[in-house]
Formats: C-alpha cells, structure tokens, sequence
C-alpha cells in the first residue's frame, strides 16, 4: 500500500469513532503536558539558581590565593605571586584577563569621622570594568595618581571620633559625605597609633611623628544602597600601578605592612600579591585553566565546582518531576491500549476481509500504529499548547511567584519550557502512542482471515 | 495469445488428495476426507453439499484461508499448501478475487471506494484505481449508486458491488462462499446470470459453494460433497441467455 493511503485510513478510523479518539487523546494531553510541566518547574528552578549564582560572582572568574606565611622552609625559591607569574598566566590558554589583587588595610578621615582598617584593593583595568558603578565614574587607571571607588557599604566603618559611636550602634550612617568633600587617607596606620600613644617609637627613645595624610579624590561609588550586599559593598577599589607607586613613595625603603620579607627579614624590591582574580573566556575552559594555576603552586578556586554540584543536584529534582509527570503518561499509554484493543475487537470482520482480500500483514500492522502514533501526536501537541497556557498562567500569577520569593529568595520565570523540551516531549508522545499500540497493532495483523468468512 | 494456444492444458486448479482432520476432544473429526479433482482455466464450477459436508472448508482452503492436514493444491502450477501466511496474501492479492456470503462492504466507504480498495492494496494510485473502480460498477449495473454508503444499498445492490470488488483486480480465479445465501430467489437469478456471463466473458475461473442443487444447476461443472467426500461430478454446458 502506498503510505498516503495508509495514512488516510487511519484518520478515518479514527474519525469513525470521535467521542473515544477524544477522550484517549485527551489522557495524552493531560499526560504531555504534566510531564512537561514537571519538567519546565525543573529546569526554571536550576536556572534561577544559576542566575543566582552569576551575581554572586562571575561564572568565568577563578580566583588564585598564594599563602605568604606557609611558604616552603629550607632551600627552594618561595612561591610568590609577583608581576612576573602574572603575565605569565596572562599569556595562558582561553585566559581572557587577570587582575592581581593588591590590598592594603589603611586609615580615612573626613572632618570628626574616622574610618580605620578599610581595606583600599588596588586593581587592574580587567577587575575594575566588572564593578558596576552607581555614582560617578570610575577611577581613572593610567597610572598616574590614586582616585578611589567607594563601595556601596564603606560608609557604614565611619565613626565618629570624640563621640566614639558607630552605625552599628546608633543605626545611623555617618554624616560623610563621599562625593563632595575632600578625604584623607592614612596608609602608615601603624605610625598613626604609635604617635597617638605616647609618641615613642618601637625602640623607645625616638619619638615617632604623626604619618602624613594624603588628600585622595574619590571618583565614585559601587552601585547599590547602603544595605545592598555584592561582593563590591566592602572594599574601595584603586588603579594598581598607582597605588604601586604611592606605596613606595609613604614607604620608601621600610617594609610595606602586609608584604612578606625575605630570610634576612628585608622586603622585597618588588610587589607580591596574596591573590588575583583570572577571567575566562568559556564557562567549559575554567576547569582547565583552574588545573593549570594549581599546577604552577598557586590555590585557586572557582564557582565552577559549586556549580557541577548544582547541576547534579537539579538534573536530579529534573528527574524526580519529569518521572512524577511520566506517571500520568504512563496510565495515558494504557489507555491508548485499550482503545486500540477495542477497536481491533470491533473491526475484527473488516480487518478479515481486507486479508482475504490480499492486503498485505505489514500493512495492517503499520495502519493500527499510525492510528496509535496519531493519537499519539494530537495529545502532544495540545498537550504542549496547555503546558504553555499553564507555564505562562505560573510565571504571571502574583501569589505563585510571591510565594517562590518566600521559599528561595529567587525572582524570574519559575516555568521555562525550552524549545529542546517541546520537541522532545512531542517526540516522546507519539513514541508512547506507537509502543502502546504496537501490541494492539500485532494482534490486528495476526487475526484469521476466516473471521471473514462466518456469518453472524 | 499464448494462454490460448494451450488452453485446457495445464488445469488452473488441481487437487490431490486433500484432508482435513479437526481435533475435537480425543477423536478425530475428518471435514475433508480425501479429495482429489481438477479445475480448467474458464470454467464455472460449483461445490455442492448439505451444511457440514466440508464444502467451505475446501473453498477456504482453495483460498488460503486454512492449512489443508495433507494433500495438494496446485494453483496455476503452484502449491499453495507450502506457502506461509504472508506468501499467502501476497498470492491472493496477484490471484484471486473472493465473494462473501453477507458481502462484508467496509460500512464507512461508499460503493467505489470498496470496489477500489483491493487496488489499494496493490498500490495503484487513486485516480487510476477509481476510474477502474467506476468501470466495474457500471459492469455490475450500479451506475446510479456508485457513491451510495453500504448500509444505503439494498442487499442485491450490495453484493454487485461484492462482485465488482472481486472483479477489479482482474483475478485468474474468483471464490464465492455462497454469494446469493442472504438473497432473494429473483436477485438470486439476476447476480447468479451476471457472475457467470462475466466470467465467460474474461475467460476467468469462478469457484461456487452453495448448499442449494438447484442453483448449483448454473455452473458448467458440479461437484458434489457429502462427509468430506466427493460423491460424483457432474458436466454440463448453459448458454449465457439460458433460463433456470
């Protein structure tokens, strides 16, 4: 038979008996689309995790850690992070950017506030265009003098000095003002609080004068309130080299607090960072990139590892929902079953016939799957419409996504269907309709022509 | 033509022998109890017996519809008794055109879709199949309803529409199980004198069951079953325009 044949005697097979081919197609509607549903509740829960993740930090950013005080004893080199490894990581494979992260605890002053132990990070170009800036402009990063980029919560280290009060305990932010008036900066803290005790140096018999202060601009300020915790809210961000340059120039020869000394106890001439932040071109190149600077002695993390987890764990919920939905299809099936064995049992007569009249077994058999298939295909389609219609409602319902706000602290589409899922699960349900039928469908293949011939 | 040339020989149909024994509990129950005869190329013949006398049984097997318990059937030089099931529709799809006693019309097709539905299953596509379809009826005199349902037709309507659905595929050979069983004795003249003027006509083979010797008077060759045995064949020759 040819197949356009074979094809239009299957729809009129089932547009002979409507009321039943509706009511089967629609246990593979409620079928698809609880299936589908399951699985776009799956699927919009990991990737509102993933989105969660993302502002906790860049998915492509390893960060690197070398421990200056646990160096190995005796004859090796120390491992240090110095200008030199990072270049040298700069040149590695699928490594977009890196930015050594340089940070020194030093004091602020503005008028009576006093804010000490505020940690000024000098950067790169690479690590500052990823600080999303609220107020002004960002630092200028030529070099050539140190401008500052507050973080939205610095504010909150102010006290004042003579009344000694803090944010934490009047729950009042200090009256500074960032942006418009000038502040000072104390890098030497350790001299500041040794002028402030009595005026003595270590040794005792030589005074020690007040460090000087340095008038530093300030160019802006980290995007958010003073509340609003990123991973920027707590630090002041400045150009490297400049702040490279401003150290060696309060410093001079004396250690710069914070920089390991060689054996002697001498610093080194030159800058060795506790970490750095490496950018990666793919999510997939971080794993490798990550090995490598392991390889070189360095500690490095990532989010890439939390994420693997991550994905694990939704593939898993993804699994458990899609095998809840897969229930409803699985009884959807049965039903399709039926209604097949029905009508073989109905059609046992006409089906004799067609045999005696030379139709071929494969036909027969291939007729009854396309009506199952059939079935099949029109439960998957409507049943993908009503996942839609249904995902669609979810996503708009204030009370559902209220209460998801409430269980995760998680906003956007709670249900994603992407184009993967739709065809997959159209796939699927004709797939389900054909197995369920094949038996039906052997059956009808293997029946007696002889039902022909008796007469009732 | 060549077929011509050597007409009465080889038979079309030749039987040799044939059993069939059905198990009912412990005893053996012999439907056809050795059987043995021949059939020419063109003839109308009819098999003729009381009810339970094995003629279906012979015409189902004739057909392929039963596996005969030993013996042969040679149709046009070959053994059907050896073929498989699938062989066997294949063979009736080439071969044969079948009648049924309550004509067995698919009730959602109307007269020429049935009349075209064994080309179908040839694979012929739809326009030619239906112009063939149309021709047959018209042959069968069932202009007027070509496109009647079945349940629409009267009962001698419904079984010109049988024969023409038998007829299209140009059979060599075409099996009636008691084609007029569920007519009326004046629509019973009309189809029997259609059935055999066509086949005359198209040099074919028409196989006849009835249980009826009166009717079985028609065809040129009769042969009379009686418990699974042939008890005598009878020969005679009728004009189409001859009267019953």
């Amino acid at each position: 038979m040819r197949f356009p044949d074979l094809l239009a005697m299957s729809v009129n097979n089932l547009r002979r008996r409507k009321l039943r081919t509706a009511l089967t197609v629609l246990g593979v509607i409620v079928g698809t689309a609880s299936i589908v549903v399951m699985m776009s509740l799956g699927i919009g829960m990991s990737e509102m995790q993933m989105e969660l993740m993302e502002s906790y930090g860049s998915m492509t950013a390893i960060n690197v850690y070398c421990d200056t005080y646990s160096q190995p004893q005796g004859g090796t080199d120390p491992i240090y992070l110095t200008d030199e490894v990072v270049e040298q990581i700069r040149h590695m494979e699928h490594v977009d950017g890196i930015s050594p992260l340089l940070s020194v605890g030093v004091m602020m002053r503005q008028g009576q506030y006093t804010a000490s132990y505020v940690n000024l990070v000098g950067v790169t170009e690479d690590y500052m265009e990823q600080i999303p800036v609220g107020e002004g402009t960002y630092p200028k990063m030529d070099g050539s003098q140190v401008e500052m980029l507050f973080g939205n919560m610095v504010l909150q280290n102010f006290s004042n000095g003579r009344q000694g009060s803090s944010y934490y305990e009047t729950g009042e932010l200090p009256d500074v003002d960032l942006m418009g008036q000038p502040i000072f900066v104390i890098y030497d803290m350790d001299a500041y609080y040794q002028s402030m005790n009595g005026g003595t140096g270590a040794d005792g018999t030589t005074p020690v004068k007040p460090p000087k202060k340095y008038m530093v601009p300030v160019s802006g300020i980290v995007a958010g309130g003073a509340d609003d915790y990123n991973q920027y809210s707590w630090d002041v961000y400045t150009d490297l080299e400049a702040l490279k340059t401003q150290l060696k120039q309060v410093f001079k020869k004396n250690p710069i607090p914070g920089q390991p000394t060689n054996r002697k106890g001498k610093p080194y001439n030159y800058f060795i960072y506790s970490n750095a932040v490496v950018y990666v071109d793919e999510i997939e190149n971080v794993k490798e990139v990550q090995t490598a600077i392991s390889d070189m002695g360095f500690q490095a993390s990532s989010n890439s590892e939390w994420m693997e987890q991550n994905e694990k764990q939704s593939q898993m919920t993804q699994m458990v929902l899609g095998g809840i939905g897969a229930v409803s299809l699985f009884v959807a099936a049965i039903g399709i079953a039926n209604t097949m064995m029905m009508s073989i049992y109905e059609r046992t007569k006409e089906i004799g016939v067609m045999k005696v009249l030379g139709c071929d077994m494969g036909d027969i058999r291939n007729m009854f799957l396309m009506e199952s298939g059939f079935i099949g295909l029109m439960g998957g389609v409507i049943g993908l419409a009503l996942s839609y219609g249904i995902s669609y409602l979810m996503n708009r319902l204030p009370a559902v996504s209220q209460m998801m706000m409430g269980m995760t602290g998680m906003e956007g589409n709670l249900s994603r269907i992407p184009l993967w899922l739709a065809g997959t699960a159209m796939v699927f349900a004709v797939v389900v309709g054909m197995a369920a039928g094949f038996f039906p469908a052997v059956r009808a293949m293997n029946l007696s022509p002889l039902a022909a011939i008796r007469n009732e | 033509m060549a077929e011509n040339t050597e007409k009465r020989t080889p038979p079309i149909i030749q039987v040799r022998n044939l059993y069939k024994v059905y198990r009912v509990g412990e005893s053996k129950v012999f439907a056809l109890n050795g059987v043995t005869f021949s059939l020419n190329r063109g003839e109308f013949c009819a098999v003729v017996g009381p009810s339970g006398s094995g003629k279906s049984t012979l015409l189902n097997m004739m057909a392929g519809l039963e596996k005969p318990s030993k013996g042969e059937i040679v149709i046009a030089g070959t053994h059907i008794e050896r073929m498989t099931e699938r062989e066997l529709v294949t063979f009736r799809r080439e071969n044969v055109g079948f009648i049924f006693q309550s004509y067995n019309l698919i009730k959602t097709m109307n007269a020429v879709e049935n009349v075209a539905m064994p080309l179908t299953f040839r694979g012929v596509p739809k326009k030619i199949r239906m112009e063939r379809a149309r021709k047959y009826l018209k042959l069968v005199g069932l202009e007027k309803q070509m496109d009647h349902m079945a349940n629409e037709m009267s009962g001698g309507q419904q079984q010109r529409v049988g024969i023409a659905r038998a007829l299209v595929v140009d059979p060599r050979i075409i099996f009636a199980d008691e084609p007029t069983g569920n007519l009326d004795s004046k629509t019973t003249m009309d189809v029997l004198r259609l059935m055999r003027r066509i086949v005359r006509e198209r040099n074919q083979t028409l196989i006849m069951v009835t249980h009826d010797t009166h009717l079985a008077g028609f065809a040129d060759k009769q042969i009379h079953i009686v418990d699974g045995k042939i008890l005598k064949i009878e020969e005679q020759y009728h004009d189409d325009e001859e009267e019953i």
